[in-house]
């Protein structure tokens, strides 16, 4: 008679036999004629275990989570190389981007911030938004200012939708969820800098992006207290979305044209995935 | 039950990885995916919430991906903890039980009646799975739906492998029981 752990030795040595190279249960117990009784039935239990493999991923899951993986690798690749290259690079990027804007007229962008994706000075909207993302320096910085971006991109969701233009509302969806993805990655980032978080009031919904500190600044303790705050902060907009975005979006699916409820609902999916993603990151 | 990558091409994968080669973590992403996702879904029992947290065991890796040191355990051992760890959190945070399977879950196919058998499988499967203790349901998990092998178990949860080959033992046991009477 042998004993219990020998037991479990040779059940785990039959298991790889069956499961991983394919031998019948059959051959196996020959293989141990003593403990044959009590092997079969354990190994036909395996059998019907092993069917927890057929479980598949939606294929529209797998694809959607596969572009938001593939958008976050470029994000967190983005965010690495800029230490690299140092400040400077970055820097002349933006300057080159103002003075095309200064160019083009203050009033332009003050203009375009309003503007909707059906409008001519869309486009500079999206670039001032560029931009702001390249000033703000802090990883908190930017998951405030990506919030503040995906109420945007749903407000002109809204807009679309309601205009009946499904191309536009899959268009600013993509967006959307780009920012979104970005979102959850800066949470992540946040996160992991370990500083417990506090309570703190919500922020004004239109507060001015946050101005860059000075490059190389070492963080005190006092800066610790500020991103603990912030975080706090951020928690609660990220919150505040999270349960009116979809809401919002779902309300315009009552009354859209048939023709953009298809993009429409993707736009809700994608927008109850990714805050969803966010706030987990930020638990 | 091993790994989805040769031993020695996931080191260099994950060399890579670690060196900021999105490539590489592509690459480990896709080996990975269906297997962390089947883990996630006995644990739990619900299909929407196995996929958020899915995405959230690869977006975690990405953040992380640099504090993992090899150390000859297969960098699934360690994908595998982050969802254990997930679970736990949702666990710990929700209090939920686990919830029916989906009808989505099985793996597709052209053949209606064999993707029927297959769904009626995994439904009696999750619901024998609830009756088994919590360390249970992780071995099974582990080892039917993640594909581990015992090492890579041990490393997951923290246990020699006598010790998860006694667990294996005694999950299967309770799972017999479990399926008989569901």
């Amino acid at each position: 008679m042998k004993t219990s752990k020998e037991f479990d030795n040779v059940l785990d040595e039959c298991l790889e036999r069956v499961l991983v190279k394919g031998e019948t249960i059959e051959q196996c117990l020959q293989s141990y004629p003593e403990q044959a009784a009590e092997l079969e039935p354990l190994l036909q239990t395996a059998l019907v275990a092993k069917k927890a493999s057929a479980i598949q991923p939606r294929a529209e899951f797998k694809a959607r989570a596969r572009y938001q993986f593939h958008s976050a690798l470029q994000e967190a690749a983005s965010r690495r190389s800029r230490p690299l290259f140092g400040w400077f690079p970055q820097w002349a990027t933006v300057v080159t981007i103002v003075l095309v804007l200064m160019l083009v007229g203050g009033g332009t962008v003050v203009a375009a911030d309003n503007s909707m994706p059906d409008e001519l000075l869309y486009p500079v909207k999206l670039e001032t938004e560029r931009v702001w993302l390249i000033l703000t320096p802090s990883d908190i910085g930017k998951a405030q200012l990506c919030a503040r971006l995906a109420d945007r991109r749903v407000a002109e969701i809204i807009y679309m939708a309601n205009k009946g233009d499904a191309q536009q509302v899959e268009l600013i969806a993509q967006r959307l969820d780009k920012r979104l993805v970005m979102l959850a990655v800066l949470a992540s980032a946040v996160q992991a800098e370990g500083v417990p978080e506090m309570l703190a009031p919500a922020p004004a919904e239109e507060a001015p992006p946050p101005a860059p500190p000075a490059p190389g600044k070492a963080r005190g303790s006092r800066d610790v207290y500020a991103l603990t705050d912030n975080r706090a902060k951020l928690r609660m907009t990220v919150a505040h979305y999270a349960a009116n975005h979809p809401q919002a979006l779902r309300t315009v699916l009552e009354k859209a044209p048939e023709s953009a409820k298809p993009a429409l609902r993707r736009a809700i999916a994608v927008s109850e995935a990714g805050y969803k993603r966010a706030l987990e990151a930020l638990d | 039950m091993a790994g989805g990558c040769q031993v020695q091409d996931e080191e260099s994968l994950v060399r890579r990885a670690k060196q900021h080669d999105q490539e590489a973590f592509a690459q480990l992403y896709e080996a990975h995916f269906d297997k962390i996702y089947r883990y996630v879904t006995i644990r739990i029992g619900n299909e929407m919430e196995a996929e958020d947290m899915t995405q959230q065991v690869f977006l975690k890796a990405l953040q992380s991906i640099s504090s993992f040191k090899w150390r000859g355990i297969p960098f699934s051992a360690w994908l595998f903890r982050l969802a254990h760890n997930q679970v736990v959190d949702y666990f710990r945070g929700k209090k939920r039980a686990a919830m029916p399977l989906d009808e989505s879950l099985a793996s597709s196919d052209d053949n209606p009646q064999l993707m029927a058998e297959q769904k009626l499988d995994i439904e009696q499967l999750l619901l024998a799975t609830k009756r088994l203790t919590e360390a249970q349901r992780e071995v099974i998990s582990l080892r039917f739906a993640g594909e581990l092998s015992i090492a890579q178990v041990a490393e997951v949860m923290g246990k020699s492998q006598g010790a998860v080959k006694a667990l294996q033992h005694s999950a299967i046991v309770a799972l017999r029981k479990a399926l008989s009477v569901t």
